[in-house]
């Protein structure tokens, strides 16, 4: 159940992010967009606003143009009517700015062709015109006033004026063309802004929505994968109480049926001990049926009747002396084990050092026959676990070291201890013989030895270690290797506590 | 209890192999008392509630129990036994495979008189009912009919 959740919330949490990536990525864009547009926009307004100056400036040095023409010829005129020397010298200055408005005009208009060609038309118009004003002032210089009237008069001098205006009239309209061509051409521009600035404005909104949408969503996820997980974490704790309670039913009902097994066949069991027994008597009255018989009369005895007493049901009667022994001491070992597991278990302080030393002394005559020394190595961590049980463990243990020994070698067995945060784990470690790696997890099973069976025992004490490390809240484990010794280490908590061990029921 | 011989003993053992070593061995300590023997609860009940050769109408009686029977618990026999004014001080031996604790208080604390354990080891077997053979020729039962 958790693992479905928390994949699915990991899957919308990568998708939400990367979309949450591209929309800011986009909102990004949509800026900066936006801000080319601005640039561009404003560059558009500069440019336009220097051609607006500039169209100014052809009008302003046309304007001055046709000042100075128009001054000229009113100046002219004067002088011609009256001679006077004051007015040909207005006109000579006012002739003299009429070149330099020109260049002005020519210096601005010289990139448009069509300012060029009127340009072209305007000067060769003025060229005539001024070369029929230099003729009646000459005139006039040299004293011939009628001539120079006449020439005035008869000169096309009005018509003149009329096209020099027109062209510069032209000239004027060409440049409020082009100006009106700007303007649109900058209000195209400003739409063409306000357009892209439209655009990315919705597109911003639009990012913002589904940012804001998702947040929530993935917010309102978050949420409920956490309401979820409470959820979760309250029935987690129903579920391992159901599940404990499920696995203490196993265990009694294991340890019932142990009891009972081991309790029902011990009734066939007397019964199989009890009549060998009665046929073992049975056996030594005819056997000394037999002897008598052959005694006083030989000839009755027959070789199968004597061997039958004699040989065949003596040693029928042993077989089945011994295995039902060793059938019992089987029984009373599951009895043992299932007895130990209904036993109540009741942690206190226990002092290690002090009672590897308990172990020590009440092996003191094992060790010394077969030459072992039992060493505790630094210092043992002290526990709270049930005493009997542990002592259980060690004695198992150790005794079980000093009787494994490899022949020719002084038995050498070390205890440890180290606590690891709330477990303390402890080391048997022996110099032995050591068990094959195929046996390391068969020694802890019932029945089970290993090695070479020279020592007395049913395969038994591992198996009722196990259990109790069990019952303890540890474990057991073995690392060996043949020849060389073995190390059990016994890992358990560093403080039991009841709901540690697994419970089992009573038995009634 | 040679002296008894009208007290009769009721054996109620499901396990006819051990029905058969606890009356060789009870004869054997000279015990020449009759033996009634019961294979279950039911029967034992009812030949020591309502039979007329029974305990409760005829005469002084001693129990031999088991307590794992196929069709009830000994303990339950017991309880009844110990409950029935005519029968309860007919005494009550338990002797039964169990060794468990709280079992062995429970019988006597239902009345049982003795509890004994069935060793598995043939020898001992036989020397335990040896032994109670020779304490039952020693104790008293009373008369029942006398009440």
């Amino acid at each position: 159940m958790a693992r479905p959740l928390l994949q699915r919330l990991g899957v919308r949490e990568g998708l939400a992010r990367r979309f949450l990536v591209a929309c800011l990525a986009i909102g990004f864009l949509a800026l900066i967009t936006a801000i080319l547009a601005a640039a561009w926009s404003t560059k558009r307004s500069q440019d336009h606003g220097r051609w607006v100056t500039h169209t100014y400036e052809v009008e302003l040095a046309v304007t001055q143009v046709t000042t100075a023409i128009e001054r000229a010829e009113t100046v002219r005129r004067g002088y011609l009517l009256s001679g006077q020397q004051a007015y040909l010298d207005s006109y000579r200055n006012v002739a003299a700015t009429l070149d330099p408005a020109l260049a002005k005009v020519t210096r601005l208009t010289h990139d448009n062709p069509q300012q060029r060609g009127n340009l072209l038309r305007l000067r060769s118009q003025l060229g005539q015109i001024l070369a029929y004003r230099n003729q009646s002032i000459a005139l006039m210089a040299a004293g011939r006033q009628q001539a120079a009237i006449d020439a005035f008069v008869a000169e096309t001098g009005a018509a003149r004026m009329k096209t020099i205006r027109a062209t510069l009239a032209a000239m004027t309209a060409e440049e409020q063309r082009l100006l009106a061509i700007r303007d649109r051409e900058l209000q195209d521009s400003v739409t063409i802004f306000y357009a892209i600035l439209a655009a990315t404005g919705v597109l911003l909104l639009l990012v913002a929505l589904a940012t804001l949408a998702t947040v929530l969503r993935y917010t309102r996820d978050l949420s409920s994968s956490r309401d979820d997980l409470r959820d979760f974490a309250d029935t987690l704790e129903e579920l391992v109480e159901e599940r404990t309670a499920d696995l203490s039913r196993a265990n009694e009902e294991i340890q019932r049926f142990a009891y009972i097994v081991s309790h029902d066949l011990r009734s066939p069991l007397v019964n199989v001990m009890g009549f060998t027994a009665e046929l073992d008597t049975a056996t030594i009255a005819i056997t000394d049926l037999i002897d008598r018989a052959e005694a006083s009369a030989p000839e009755i005895v027959t070789e199968d009747a004597r061997l039958a007493a004699r040989e065949d049901l003596p040693e029928a009667i042993r077989f089945i002396r011994t295995s039902t022994q060793k059938m019992d001491r089987l029984i009373n070992a599951i009895l043992k084990l299932s007895r130990e597991g209904r036993r109540t278990i009741s942690p206190e302080p226990v002092d290690m050092t002090a009672m590897i030393q308990t172990i020590d002394a009440s092996l003191k005559h094992l060790t010394e026959d077969r030459g072992a020394t039992i060493a505790i190595d630094g210092t043992l961590p002290g526990i709270v676990t049930d005493r009997l049980a542990i002592e259980q463990i060690f004695s198992n243990l150790i005794e079980n070291a000093v009787k494994y020994l490899q022949p020719g070698r002084p038995g050498r067995i070390v205890v440890r201890g180290e606590r690891t945060g709330s477990r303390i784990a402890y080391e048997i470690e022996d110099n032995g013989r050591g068990i094959a790696a195929t046996d390391h997890q068969r020694v802890f099973d019932l029945f089970r030895r290993s090695g070479h069976q020279d020592q007395p025992g049913e395969g038994i004490g591992l198996a009722h270690v196990r259990a109790l490390a069990y019952r303890l809240g540890g474990v057991i484990d073995v690392r060996s290797e043949l020849g060389k010794g073995a190390t059990f280490r016994l890992t358990l908590p560093a403080a039991l506590t009841e709901t540690d061990s697994p419970r089992s029921g009573e038995i009634s | 209890m040679t002296d008894h011989r009208s007290v009769s003993i009721v054996m109620i053992e499901d396990d006819e192999g051990h029905a058969r070593l606890i009356e060789k061995n009870i004869r054997r300590a000279g015990i020449m008392n009759e033996i009634t023997h019961f294979t279950d609860g039911t029967t034992a009940l009812h030949y020591l509630f309502n039979d007329k050769n029974g305990p409760a109408l005829n005469g002084p009686a001693l129990v031999l129990l088991d307590l794992n029977l196929p069709d009830m618990s000994g303990t339950d026999i017991l309880a009844k036994i110990k409950s029935e004014p005519a029968l309860k001080r007919t005494p009550v031996v338990v002797l039964t495979t169990t060794d468990d604790k709280v079992e062995i208080q429970r019988c006597y604390d239902l009345g049982c008189n003795v509890y004994i354990t069935k060793p598995v080891n043939y020898e001992s077997f036989a020397q335990a009912i040896r032994q109670l053979g020779l304490f039952l020729s020693v104790i008293q039962v009373p008369d029942l009919e006398g009440q």
